[in-house]
């Protein structure tokens, strides 16, 4: 099995000219170790946050794929990213989520490696053979570990291009969320994760260009929010509203207010920060600021994020993971964030109102979960699968990008088209090709 | 107010009293009364659960709010879950059977009443799913009497989780 076709009835896999997906992508474990191999084996995967590792020692424990990796700053101040697994028998060397080490001592026999992965001793270094190298037996490093604006990302390929040209102008658009201040942005708690019942490309579709689920399946919040903010006076409603496509698969959705509602001032942004943007963003970047509402997106594979604003003083960043478990079983992952410069009041308030929302016990999030579920388990079968997915209102937009958009990269009209979301399959559809 | 070193007796009479709200109060939330059940909170409740960090033992624990409301926000969460058109994830509603037990009550400072700490375990099943899902964790309420009844004012739930295995919670433990 190594073409881009089905496996079960050999129709393609994405079919752009039609507008189709087909469902077995979604479900089956042969496609979802092509995708370990093809992509989250070989391409830049986000890992982590600088900030959730600031000291000397500080580790967390992420999974890239299936390769479970510690990323840990070392003593140099360097970020790096180490197979989490002793090159002795294989145990794992932290077994818990995060930490503090000054090295790593693996429990099993004692193999201990320094914070750059470097074997110190076997414990029993007198009964090695001479010609036993111990630089070649420390703990497999990344290859390439590079961090744009504070978020982390690893390769295990190689050869991959620079983090920055594989971001492309996607990162005129990170750079709004995640340094918008001197300081930049600093996670607020340790991440929620939860597991989902579904394949991770439903979360990185759903973040990517989903405009058209918002009205049914968040009907609960969308809804409330409105009686809410009534109560608090004021509701921030949303106007034009454009998808955005850059190279690579990445993409995002942006809602600006609706006209009328108050401009220029940021609306819902701290006010004692609204000067110091102009410090690290460019003029087109904080015009795009000014109006925004929603920010909503992907990097492709699988890093998704928000900023959504509901009422005044009610907004929050969250960066979000898709983390693959298997063909129809996804961990996620869910970090809050805010300015450093921020007021402690101010960062409690970005983080309640966060994962109110979006995390472990969100309100949108809680009725996204349980229809992905429900889409994947409706498809893991044979029958469904002679049926692909529509993603037909891509196709009257999909060639016609607007001119003057408000940012780089190609934006589409309407929103609550699936334009970016058939972008994401066509990188994904490339990714999977063996000669990509 | 989250550790339990020194937990003080009370009476059997204020001991039974607090067995007897927090009894009445699972049953509620099991039959998702969610109106009778907003009854018995104080105008101004909190409502906390937290997940743990998996951390060696010698960096100690470190517990993480998964779920932070104040009255109003809880209000909103509960009319979603309520309300058969504005929820996904509870229509069809799951089923839920809460055990709520090793109950200790002590005095609280002013202006609550009782800290009354008790072990729950929320067994939930959704769907047809074939197996169900089941939430542990100890539980702090701090109970106030108000308007002439006893009440919750504050709620902590410290779940016995990292990973939530069953996608995100839509319910109230
Ligand atoms: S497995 Fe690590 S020392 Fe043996
Ligand atoms: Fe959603």
């Amino acid at each position: 099995m190594n073409d881009v076709t089905s496996i079960a009835n050999g129709d393609p896999w994405v079919d752009t000219a039609n507008g189709t997906v087909s469902r077995e992508i979604f479900v089956s474990e042969d496609v979802f170790c092509l995708e370990l191999d093809r992509i989250f084996h070989r391409l830049w995967i986000f890992l982590a946050h600088e900030t959730e590792i600031p000291n000397r020692g500080d580790y967390v424990v992420r999974t890239m794929g299936r390769v479970p990796v510690i990323v840990v700053r070392e003593a140099s101040g360097e970020v790096r990213v180490l197979l989490n697994s002793c090159r002795h028998r294989g145990t794992k060397l932290c077994r818990g989520e995060a930490g503090n080490a000054r090295h790593f001592v693996c429990p099993y026999h004692g193999w201990s490696y320094a914070l750059d992965g470097g074997l110190i001793s076997t414990s029993y270094d007198e009964h090695l053979p001479a010609d036993m190298d111990k630089a070649d037996w420390g703990l497999v490093p990344a290859p390439k570990v590079e961090s744009y604006k504070g978020l982390v990302f690893a390769a295990w390929d190689p050869g991959v291009s620079q983090l920055r040209d594989y971001l492309g102008d996607i990162a005129w658009y990170l750079d709004t969320l995640f340094w918008r201040t001197p300081g930049g942005m600093e996670v607020l708690a340790p991440p929620h994760r939860w597991r989902a019942r579904a394949n991770w490309k439903i979360g990185s579709l759903n973040f990517i260009g989903d405009g058209q689920h918002v009205a049914t399946t968040h009907a609960g919040p969308s809804t409330l929010n409105r009686l809410h903010s009534k109560k608090a006076g004021f509701f921030v409603r949303g106007g034009e509203s454009f998808q955005v496509v850059t190279d690579e698969g990445h993409g995002c959705t942006l809602t600006y207010l609706a006209p009328g509602m108050p401009e220029g001032n940021y609306l819902t942004h701290p006010p004692a920060l609204r000067d110091a943007y102009a410090e690290v963003l460019s003029a087109r970047q904080i015009s795009m600021m000014h109006h925004l509402r929603v920010m909503v997106g992907n990097v492709f594979p699988n890093l998704s994020f928000i900023e959504n604003q509901v009422a005044l003083g009610e907004k929050a960043v969250l960066i979000r993971q898709w983390q693959p478990i298997s063909g129809t079983e996804t961990e996620v992952l869910s970090w809050v964030l805010a300015e450093r410069e921020a007021s402690a009041e101010y960062k409690d308030r970005a983080l309640k109102h966060g994962f109110h929302n979006f995390g472990a016990g969100g309100v949108f999030e809680q009725d996204d979960l349980e229809l992905w579920a429900s889409a994947t388990q409706a498809s893991d079968n044979p029958i469904a699968q002679r049926f692909p997915f529509s993603f037909h209102s891509s196709l009257p937009f999909d060639s016609a990008p607007i001119e003057n958009a408000r940012g780089p990269g190609r934006a589409y009209k309407p929103s609550n088209t699936e334009v970016a979301q058939l972008a994401f399959m066509r990188r994904w559809d490339a990714a999977m090709q063996p000669g990509d | 107010m989250d550790d339990e070193r020194g937990i003080a007796t009370v009476s059997d009479a204020a001991f039974l009293e607090v067995q007897r709200l927090l009894n009445r109060e699972a049953a509620l939330l099991d039959r998702r009364d969610y109106a009778a059940w907003f009854d018995l909170l104080t105008e101004d409740v909190k409502y906390v659960v937290t997940a743990r960090v998996s951390r060696p033992a010698e960096t100690g624990p470190l517990d993480y709010a998964i779920i932070d409301e104040d009255a109003d926000t809880l209000r909103l969460r509960v009319l979603q879950i309520g309300d058969p058109k504005l929820t996904r994830a509870e229509n069809p509603p799951t089923l839920t059977r809460r055990f709520v037990s090793n109950l200790e009550v002590e005095a609280a400072g002013p202006p609550n009443d009782y800290a009354a700490h008790t072990n729950l375990l929320v067994y939930r099943q959704r769907g047809t799913a074939p197996d169900g899902d089941f939430y542990a964790g100890r539980r702090r309420d701090l109970l106030r009497r108000d308007r002439g009844s006893l009440r919750i004012a504050d709620r902590l739930v410290r779940l016995d989780h990292n990973v939530l295995f069953d996608g995100s919670l839509s319910i109230v433990l």
